[in-house]
């Protein structure tokens, strides 16, 4: 057969082609599904380490039936808000942001258009929302928890998708960083919600971090740390409205003090001598 | 076996090795082998396929109008390319893994070692012997990133496949190892030990 | 200014060789002097120019999910869709230039064929689909940038290796050996970059 004439190769390569993009659509159909639930358990998983049920290690050893269901075992509340805070919709159990997603709400917030942003609250009153942002090579993104009805953070987890392995990857690999921000207070009032400082947070004497809003950044990966502090102050800051509401008066004289008590108290005590 | 085909497996492996001999395939992996854990999977990704695809394309030999030759060959490595970044998305155990080698994966198909062995032997050979020769360079290739990403975990983090080697001893892993330059550095002193004992690669 | 930003963030830190070792093949291969090195970093720019802004429309309206018909995502197909894109580009201006410009054509139509399998140009495309520009301005902008990262490399690694050859290099490190040296140390020097703000 000549296989160098015209007909031949056209044909030939429609079948190929055809071939091909047949087989290709078959195995994507087909694997979706479990792709999708990778990814979920994922995202779920995120979550739950920066509400500090269990490590992401011990998460992902648990598979991903297990992390859903305990998901759904510690799940009290999930819902939208908008950036003046007010509620937009409920979300059912099985809507979780994908990276994705929080991307397209990236833009919205950024360009000041009706963003509409997840806050989960789980039964033990902990409260988880998301940041999303650009580090150096590609998108940077985390979970952070807040103590209930509070601007005390419990907890933090960072992913990213192509950071230096070792330097700025260490937003997600080292949880010496995330504990860092483990009993922080984000100051809702400043646009500057949150701060990674490049060469060292302002200590106490003994060496311990002071409650505020500052921490290290990351030795050696300044860029990174950059992104990350630029993407949790723009999400917190689309946050402001929703959390000013229950934690903007404890902001104030927390921050004047080191002998700052968990509960409120203080805060409303010294709010009324203002008064 | 015979020694043909014995040849056309230890070959490629080490006198004929694609990445310190041939110059092959450096683009789409140097990176990748910052920890063992992902050089490993690329290794195994890029032997399914080389393997693969020089099994399909020499099965096809035949019939393959010259004149898109090389059309038909990247549609089907690209078909084994997404095959593979598809399956690894797929499994819980590898999901993560995926993730950390995003669009080196699909730089397998530019990978000049596919393409270069489809042309220059699954072409013109039997698929038995096809497979065994994508394969060994596949193995070739993957050795060399196993090497690299051996001393680059090991002094760059002090672990292997993320167990603590040398952290525990006070070691103070080295930044610059883990930054991009210094594969390349290390490729160099590969290829300095493999031609100080192969005299006859050394170049003029 | 934005696009000043990533004109120069392309071409110095996110530089295809030095950063990402991508068109390393090419690289190495046809580094040897300074002039046809120079053919193929112009090849390269022109390329990547031409098919970025291209895959970037592919992408955005027709791979991307919901971009042609609502619940149908079809982002599993990139990686042939762009590949396709690019051979289909490299194969079209090389016609276009023999034909126009036989003397362009004999000056550049050598590197044309090298450069559909060019691991940059598909890189470019991938990181296009990664870093998710907003228009294609942005894209093309990157692209460009890219290309001129990628041509300064080649053209600068050979301007080295034509003085390296009198120098007196141990045996079994010559030629490739010391290459992979000399890459590794530049792209040190580039390293410095990393820390600039625009």
């Amino acid at each position: 057969m000549n296989t160098n004439s015209n007909t031949y190769t056209i044909i030939y390569t429609t079948i190929i082609v055809t071939l091909v993009a047949a087989i290709l659509a078959f195995v994507s159909q087909g694997l979706k599904a479990k792709q999708e639930a990778n990814e979920k358990a994922d995202t779920i998983s995120q979550m739950m380490t920066a509400a500090r049920f269990a490590t992401k290690a011990e998460l992902q050893k648990m598979g991903n039936t297990a992390v859903l269901a305990k998901y759904a075992e510690e799940i009290e509340n999930a819902f939208t808000v908008n950036m003046d805070g007010k509620k937009v919709a409920d979300l059912e159990l099985d809507q979780v942001f994908s990276p994705k997603e929080l991307k397209k709400q990236n833009y919205k917030i950024k360009d000041g258009s009706d963003a509409e942003i997840p806050v989960f609250i789980f039964k033990n009153g902990v409260t988880v929302v998301p940041v999303y942002g650009a580090g150096l090579w590609g998108p940077v993104w985390g979970y952070i928890a807040f103590e209930p009805n509070s601007n005390a953070i419990k907890g933090a987890y960072f992913d990213h998708e192509s950071e230096t392995a070792g330097l700025g990857a260490k937003i997600k690999d080292d949880p010496e960083f995330q504990a860092e921000f483990n009993g922080e207070k984000a100051d809702f009032s400043n646009a500057n919600v949150f701060d990674i400082v490049k060469g060292g947070a302002p200590k106490n004497a003994d060496g311990t971090s002071i409650i505020d809003n500052k921490i290290d950044a990351i030795t050696g990966a300044t860029m990174t740390s950059n992104g990350l502090d630029a993407a949790i102050d723009t999400w917190l800051g689309a946050y402001a409205a929703y959390f000013g509401a229950t934690t903007a008066k404890s902001e104030d004289c927390c921050r004047e003090g080191d002998s700052c008590e968990e509960d409120m108290s203080c805060c409303e005590d010294k709010k009324t001598e203002e008064e | 076996m015979d020694a043909k085909l014995k040849e056309t497996i230890l070959n490629p492996i080490f006198k004929g090795n694609p990445i310190t001999v041939l110059v092959l395939g450096i683009c789409s992996s140097l990176a990748v082998t910052v920890t063992m854990k992902g050089a490993l999977v690329m290794a195994l990704s890029v032997i399914a396929v080389t393997g693969i695809s020089s099994l399909i394309l020499s099965l096809l030999r035949n019939t393959i109008p010259s004149r898109v030759r090389i059309i038909v060959q990247l549609v089907v490595v690209a078909m084994m390319v997404i095959l593979v970044d598809q399956i690894l998305k797929s499994f819980e155990a590898t999901y993560a893994i995926d993730k950390q080698l995003s669009v080196y994966i699909g730089l397998i198909i530019t990978n000049c070692i596919v393409m270069g062995r489809i042309e220059a032997f699954a072409l013109g050979n039997k698929p038995w012997p096809s497979f065994l020769d994508g394969v060994a360079n596949g193995a070739g290739y993957g050795m060399i990133l196993i090497i690299v990403a051996f001393f680059r975990e090991l002094l760059g983090s002090g672990t292997l496949f993320g167990v603590d080697i040398l952290n525990w001893l006070g070691y103070v892993p080295n930044n610059l190892v883990i930054l991009p330059p210094f594969a390349l550095i290390l490729l160099g002193c590969i290829v300095w030990v493999q031609r100080s004992i192969q005299k006859d690669l050394q170049e003029k | 200014m934005e696009y000043i930003s990533l004109f120069v963030k392309s071409i110095f830190v996110d530089n295809m060789i030095f950063a990402y070792f991508l068109g390393m093949c090419s690289y190495l291969a046809v580094s040897k002097n300074v002039k046809t090195a120079a053919g193929l970093g112009v090849a390269v720019i022109f390329v990547l120019f031409v098919t970025l802004p291209i895959n970037y429309l592919l992408n955005k309206y027709v791979l991307a999910p919901d971009a042609l018909i609502k619940g149908v995502d079809l982002s599993f197909l990139s990686f042939i869709i762009f590949i396709a894109v690019i051979a289909a580009i490299v194969q079209i201006v090389e016609m276009v230039v023999e034909k126009f410009s036989p003397s362009l054509y004999s000056a550049l139509g050598i590197f044309l064929p090298l450069i559909a399998v060019n691991c940059a140009i598909l890189g470019g495309s991938l990181f296009m689909q990664q870093k998710d520009f907003a228009n294609v301005g942005e894209s093309a902008v990157y692209a460009l940038g890219s290309g001129i990262g990628w041509f300064l490399a080649i053209v600068s690694l050979a301007a080295i290796r034509e003085k390296m050859a009198y120098s007196k290099v141990p045996a079994p490190l010559k030629g490739l050996g010391i290459t992979f040296i000399t890459v590794g140390l530049m792209a040190i020097a580039m390293m410095t970059f990393m820390g600039i703000s625009l």
